[in-house]
């Protein structure tokens, strides 16, 4: 970064509240210099649409000072600002042409006629639309009303140029023209740029400066490259492109562990034993024989990108249990015109020794009704031998009338899994469920973890919850038949984002190798710089 | 689209039954003489001459325009600021506004206008008041002031709906990007916010003069006898005087003219549109 250029706007500790207590920037301080593209990114919300309102003079700062040229500029109103914006919809005024826009600044400063008509007339040059002086702006394209917009802007000779996600609406093509035309634009007036997205591809192409914002925090400032590089946080490094986060633990100055391997890094300063975030850019990664790997792993997934293919390794495997789901069909029983269904169930332990009727019917599902009213009839008697141990059990219901039927109760004891190697543990229990709860199901995987009270958690530090990623079964759900299957639920593993040119087949065992050049660390948690 | 075709026709008969046929009438009686039937008509222009070689006619007709474009440029000039002023309201205060300024409409028009005669009498609610003060009886009711009065309070809530929609549907970044090219909150508005509500001007313009115009009750209740517009001429052949004929010729100047203003605005509306209007 070019320390030595002046400094043209400071924003000094801002901290913008809005009424009902809602706090978008929690002191944001930033100084831009002059001649400089700067992006602000971050994702919606992050309050940097809120940092360009104040510096345009359409927001207050709750608190903080932003200094124009060395001056507190908070109390000049925005038509008396040498800044001009660019909005995030154009906001071209509707009822004037292309010229009459462009020249509404200067009409304003009342500028002589002839003046005002060579600066709209080399503005519409800079932005190629020379042809469309007489048009309605209405009738312009998208792409077309963005540049318009910039010229009008622009024709005011501001000292900086505030741009608010101004290719947000433009399509893929025609946004890719104007990054490549903005960045032209800049260099040819060369004048401040700030420029705010939430893609992180715009402002790795046009940037000469880069403001990660997140929940009204600057999370990192820096060159596209030390961005993307050297990403100081967790958040950083996953917004700016694709990457592989490992938890890992600092040995020394140069060498980090993680998957219980040493590995020479370029990282220094870290406490001995410290543990840290490891970065490895996918493209870093290169998938080799296995014998030769840094890493051994298996190929999970492989997609043709064209130019390259984005692979998945996975290097471990993640917690797993199986359990067993026994699918009934409850055909209801039918005895003097009234009928009665129920469906076996499961229980634990230490659920059996205090049960009464109604909560058996209400595990059961048990319901009786008269075969032609529909209207319901109640089970008057409840027989079970239910006992606080392990076994089957069966359990009949029955109606005053004598219609009657038997289902099969299961006690269990709770089943869990312990991975001691990764410090995890998963916890599911078998289930009960009836044909049609399969088959209707619209999101089976999640179903069936809530039907077996599926989850798992780390048996280090407060236990905390682990995700369960990855839920089997070898039934096909739609044409799925009384009987008992498998379901296993388990925990993501070590997975690998690897961008090579290389191809390989998916379940290949293969190793990895990047250069310890290429491991980037950074502290753990809110790691502010 | 097609299948619902069929389901237009009862309003097509309805539209022939109850709005083409009598204006076909109207235009029928306009162009014949009186004591016709069924079968035989006498076709004449003399309606029409009676009225335009009449000056007391002339001076009713010209008197009506003028107390039409009085109210109808009165209605602007107070209807604009009260519709900017609730635009620049929250939501909330936006509806309720808006319910304060249609609630008087809520109420037979006729009603309110003799609501106004109590207040505007010699020995009304105004004049006692100030009398209190020393002042008056100030002669109110049965100038053209009451009637003008009236007609401005009858018919300023469309001035003020239309206004309003225009201005409450304008993007509000306009007024930024105006601000941040330059312009202090006065050029702001007459560069940007002023042409941008034309529209709406333009229509509230129509649905207070074709009223006004047009009124009867409102110059005959609060304009006494001596006060008389076309509206009551139409209605004195009608009711009183038994000439249809006549009758009929004076509304259909009547609805030419109406129908030339409307063109003339529709035009100048079209011209602002075309400058731009989303």
């Amino acid at each position: 970064m070019a320390e030595e250029a002046k400094k043209l706007i400071q924003f000094k500790n801002i901290v913008k509240s809005f009424e009902g207590g809602q706090v978008v920037l929690k002191g944001v301080s930033l100084d831009i210099n002059e001649n400089e593209f700067v992006t602000l990114l971050g994702p919606s919300g992050c309050g940097k649409t809120t940092l360009l309102r104040i510096l345009g003079g359409f927001l207050q700062p709750t608190e903080g000072k932003v200094l124009f040229d060395g001056e507190d500029i908070c109390a000049v109103p925005p038509y008396k600002r040498e800044v001009n914006t660019v909005f995030q919809k154009y906001a071209l005024f509707p009822h004037m042409n292309v010229y009459d826009n462009i020249a509404f600044g200067l009409t304003i400063k009342k500028e002589p006629k002839d003046v005002i008509e060579q600066k709209v007339l080399r503005m519409l040059r800079l932005v190629n639309l020379e042809d469309y002086a007489r048009r309605n702006v209405t009738e312009l394209s998208g792409g077309q009303q963005q540049r318009i917009a910039i010229a009008r802007a622009l024709v005011n000779e501001p000292r900086v140029l505030l741009l608010d996600e101004p290719l947000g609406a433009l399509d893929l093509k025609l946004r890719k023209e104007m990054q490549h035309e903005l960045k032209y634009i800049q260099q040819e007036v060369g004048i401040t740029f700030i420029f705010v997205t939430h893609d992180q591809e715009e402002a790795l192409t046009m940037s000469d400066k880069i403001v990660v914002m997140n929940a009204g925090e600057i999370q990192q400032i820096g060159t596209p490259t030390e961005i993307y590089r050297r990403p100081v946080n967790e958040f950083v490094a996953n917004f700016i492109g694709e990457t592989n986060i490992i938890d890992g633990v600092m040995l020394g100055d140069e060498l980090v562990m993680f998957e219980d391997k040493k590995f020479p890094c370029a990282a220094r300063g870290y406490e001995k034993n410290e543990k840290v975030d490891v970065v490895i850019r996918p493209e870093h990664l290169d998938i080799v024989p296995r014998e030769q790997g840094m890493l051994k792993g298996i190929v999970k997934s492989q997609l043709f990108k064209g130019m390259h293919y984005d692979t998945v390794v996975e290097t471990r495997v993640g917690t797993s249990i199986t359990v067993k789901m026994q699918v009934t069909q409850d055909k209801p029983v039918t005895n003097n015109g009234e009928k009665i269904s129920a469906s076996g169930f499961l229980l634990d332990v230490e659920d059996a020794g205090e049960l009464d009727d109604a909560k058996v019917i209400a595990l059961a599902s048990a319901e009786a009704w008269d075969a032609e009213t529909e209207e319901p009839v109640s089970i008057k008697t409840v027989s079970h031998g239910i006992r606080a141990e392990t076994g089957e059990y069966d359990v009949t219901f029955a109606t005053a009338a004598g219609t009657s039927i038997t289902v099969k109760a299961i006690v269990v004891t709770q089943n869990r899994v312990e991975s001691s190697v990764y410090q995890e543990e998963i916890f599911a229990m078998n289930f009960f469920k009836k044909v049609e709860d399969v088959q209707e199901s619209i999101a089976l995987d999640t179903d069936l973890k809530t039907w077996a009270s599926a989850s798992a958690w780390s048996l280090e530090g407060e236990g905390e919850q682990v995700e369960i990623t990855d839920v089997k079964y070898d039934f096909d759900p739609e044409t799925i038949t009384p009987g008992i299957y498998d379901v296993t639920f388990a925990t993501e593993g070590y997975e690998y984002k690897v961008s090579t040119t290389r191809a390989a087949e998916e379940g290949a065992e293969v190793g990895l190798v990047f250069r310890p050049e290429d491991i980037h660390v950074m502290r753990k948690k809110e790691g502010r710089r | 689209m097609k299948q619902f075709r069929s389901m237009t026709y009862p309003y097509v008969l309805w539209i022939s039954v109850m709005i083409v046929a009598p204006m076909l009438l109207i235009v029928l009686y306009a162009f014949t003489t009186s004591g016709n039937d069924v079968l035989t008509f006498q076709f004449t222009l003399e309606n029409f001459k009676r009225f335009v070689t009449d000056s007391v006619f002339l001076a009713v007709l010209w008197r009506s325009l003028y107390i039409a474009v009085v109210t109808t440029v009165i209605c602007i000039l107070l209807g604009y600021p009260i519709a900017y002023a609730i635009a620049q309201l929250g939501d909330r205060g936006n509806t309720i506004m808006i319910l304060l300024i249609t609630m008087p409409t809520w109420v037979n028009m006729l009603v309110r206008t003799y609501a106004w005669m109590g207040i505007l009498q010699d020995e009304g609610v105004l004049n006692g008041f100030l009398g209190l003060l020393g002042i008056g009886p100030v002669p109110m009711i049965h100038t053209s002031f009451a009637v003008i009065l009236g007609m401005v309070y009858n018919f300023i809530p469309f001035m003020i709906l239309q206004i309003h929609t225009s201005l409450a549907k304008m993007d509000k970044n306009l007024l930024d990007a105006a601000n941040d090219l330059g312009a202090d909150p006065a050029h702001a508005f007459l560069r940007v916010t002023l042409p941008l509500s034309l529209p709406g001007v333009i229509s509230g313009i129509t649905l207070v003069f074709l009223p006004a115009v047009s009124s009867f009750f409102i110059p005959k209740l609060l304009g006494g006898g001596q006060y008389v517009l076309v509206g009551n001429i139409i209605e004195s052949q009608f009711l009183t005087s038994g000439d249809w004929n006549f009758g009929s010729a004076i509304s259909m100047i009547m609805a030419i003219i109406i129908m030339i203003s409307m063109y003339l605005t529709r035009k100048a509306d079209v011209s602002v549109a075309s400058n731009g209007k989303e």
